[in-house]
């Protein structure tokens, strides 16, 4: 946990060097006796930087009593990559073919993925689900799905 | 007064009444477990048909929508780990942690009965204490406001448990996350990026779902790791021992106490109540030790309070006229449709209503548990369900709750950024419950911060001359340095012992 407790130390010093520059751009003007916009992001970036900054040296010269370890393994973090575009290629093709028509096909290859072999459970569960959740959604609660071109 | 106690009673009591309690707890139940469908969208749902109701009746219905809806978000935090609604995300620790250890139906249990006793608790307050209460309440302005949030957010540190600094650290994330938007005093955008979506800010419900679903589905479907319990074995304890209550019983009464007194605080809201009271109950506890593995104190203390804040919150709506939360304001609004204005008034012109709105809580309380209880073993065959099916569906009902929220994708967006966050954020070692209580308290912060000094003329003395204020911010000063100085107080104790 040592190594990854000093790169995600080095990560937050990065982002909260990021988020001072954001802050340094805010405008000044500001009603006349309270604080500014900037203030708030001004001490939490100074919070967030002393805290990482403590993680960092804390880690570096004494070492960390946790026991746990942040193992990513490359396969899971290709898997984590990949599901994450799948995810968001879904949400695209919803937005052009509509929740109907292109969520069976989203949900089956989810299950196939997931370890599902049965081609008969996916089939039926994924058909089976899309509509339960449709009707659920559409016709009980009222939330308008996105519809697409087809349907 | 005994009249017209009895008449309202006899009223709540009629077929079409107690039918529409039923309905309205089924539908708070399906609604409070469906991530992204909150009560209040279920009470403008059900809005509509309040119109050709009668008056008692409607507030049969929506009152058991309000009641149950606080106990369905409970049970997909226990069974999935996905909190139906911010109030259960206390409850996701200890339950989750309970159920992957099979005793799924037991932590359904402990959170139906504590969330019984959070209702009865707060419904007593309301009957015997709400003048008294509501007079408090109302002295709530923005700098004691501000130190009730400062005293929530002070609990990040108790929920650090392996390293405080990282539990510090995922709280100013959390802060930070919350200045994106619209700067609540002068309106100007922070942090945007020139993207209108930004600037009604982050919406926590996205956040609460990315944060608790997503790193399942990552570690389920990409790390094929198991992440729901197996659950073959017949279902069993699911009505608790009376004695397990009985021992449980300072714990709830502490949830509901804390519960009916965040609830009655216009603005407060019902998250800072369920964190403060799972916080106070562990430190008060002999068994602190095992709380977030597993233990039933830790859900007993945030379920009661979690309902406990209903009865809280009538409370300024039915005395005073005064909604805290959005769901009291669309409940103001349906006694409105009827002609009766929430008020002192109210009191003296329809005083049998008055008692039937106590009656019709009671029962909506009551027939929340028969109905929860008697459909334990159905929700925990949620976990029956193999986990290559359970967690695809999950994935769609997560994508559908959030694009419900606003009608965009913009918000499933940000579940999935949250959710990336969050599987880092574990994989590192960062605990994320302090960045959510960050997300859900941090625009009140900054908001009643800024109106206090405005108040004030820019004098912070403001903060110690008000008495509520800072009993407040004494409580966060202990709080906060609670955690990090009695271990080491301890560990000197012991040193000093082995010592002699």
């Amino acid at each position: 946990m040592k190594r990854a407790n000093i790169i995600a130390s080095i990560v937050i010093v990065l982002f909260t060097v990021f988020y001072g520059y954001l802050t340094s751009q805010l405008p000044s003007r500001n009603l006349p006796n309270t604080l500014g916009s900037a203030f708030m992001p001004w001490l939490l970036a100074t919070l967030l930087f002393g805290l990482s900054v403590c993680l960092l040296i804390t880690n570096a010269f004494r070492g960390t009593r946790e026991n746990s370890n942040a193992n990513i393994s490359l396969k899971e973090g290709f898997s984590v990559v990949f599901l994450t575009v799948f995810v968001y290629f879904y949400v695209k093709a919803i937005q052009l073919f509509g929740f109907i028509a292109i969520t069976p096909f989203f949900l089956a290859a989810l299950m196939w993925i997931s370890g599902a072999r049965k081609w008969k459970e996916i089939v039926i569960l994924s058909i089976a689900s899309t509509l339960g959740i449709y009707l659920f959604f559409q016709k009980v609660f009222k939330v308008i799905l996105p519809h697409g071109t087809l349907f | 007064m005994g009249a017209s106690v009895v008449a309202a009673l006899l009223d709540v009591l009629q077929f079409q009444n107690i039918l529409a309690s039923f309905i309205g707890v089924l539908f708070g139940l399906f609604i409070g477990s469906t991530p992204g469908l909150t009560i209040s969208l279920g009470m403008v749902l059900l809005l509509p048909i309040t119109f050709k109701l009668e008056a008692v009746t409607s507030i049969c219905l929506l009152l058991g929508l309000y009641a149950s809806g606080m106990t369905g978000g409970s049970l997909s935090a226990i069974l999935l780990n996905i909190p139906g609604t911010p109030s259960a995300s206390a409850t996701a620790i200890d339950g989750h942690a309970m159920a992957q250890k099979g005793r799924a139906g037991e932590a359904l249990g402990v959170a139906v009965s504590s969330s019984f006793f959070g209702g009865i608790f707060g419904l007593t307050c309301l009957v015997l204490a709400s003048p008294v209460i509501a007079r408090v309440a109302l002295r709530f302005g923005a700098p004691e406001l501000f130190s009730i949030v400062l005293l929530g957010l002070t609990l990040i540190c108790s929920f650090g448990q392996q390293s405080v600094i990282k539990g510090l650290i995922s709280g100013v994330i959390g802060l930070i996350i919350m200045t994106v938007g619209l700067d609540p005093m002068m309106g100007s955008p922070r942090f945007t990026f020139g993207q209108v979506e930004l600037q009604a800010g982050i919406s926590f419900l996205p956040a609460m779902i990315g944060l608790f679903a997503v790193p399942q589905i990552l570690l389920g479907i990409a790390g094929k790791t198991k992440v729901f319990p197996e659950y073959k074995e017949k279902v069993s304890g699911v009505l608790p021992k009376i004695g397990n209550l009985f021992k449980m019983l300072k714990t709830m009464l502490l949830g509901s106490l804390i519960g009916t007194g965040v609830g009655a605080i216009p603005g407060a809201g019902g998250p800072i109540a369920v964190f403060l009271s799972y916080d106070y109950a562990r430190r008060i506890s002999k068994k602190s030790g095992n709380y977030g593995q597993g233990e039933p104190e830790g859900i007993a203390a945030p379920e009661s309070a979690n309902n406990a804040v209903a009865g809280g919150a009538l409370i300024p709506m039915l005395t005073l006229g005064i909604p805290g939360d959005p769901i009291t304001a669309i409940l103001l609004g349906a006694l409105m449709i009827h002609g009766l204005i929430p008020g002192p008034l109210l009191f003296q012109q329809s005083q049998q209503f008055v008692y039937s709105v106590f009656w019709a809580y009671l029962i909506a309380n009551l027939m929340n548990l028969i109905v929860t209880f008697s459909t334990i073993k159905l929700w925990v065959r949620v976990l029956k369900v193999p986990q290559r099916v359970l967690l695809p569906i999950i994935v769609i009902l997560c994508i559908v709750g959030t694009y419900a929220l606003r009608n965009t994708f913009f918000d499933t967006g940000v579940m999935f950024c949250f959710g990336l966050l969050g599987y880092f954020m574990m994989k590192f070692g960062f605990p994320v419950i302090p960045l959510l209580l960050a997300i859900i308290l941090g625009p009140n912060l900054e908001e009643h911060l800024r109106m206090s000094l405005i108040i004030s003329q820019g004098d912070y003395l403001i903060f110690f001359t008000h008495p509520i204020a800072l009993t407040f911010i004494i409580i966060s000063v202990f709080s906060f340095f609670g955690p990090l100085v009695v271990p080491l107080w301890k560990n000197r104790k012991g040193a000093a012992r082995s010592e002699n």
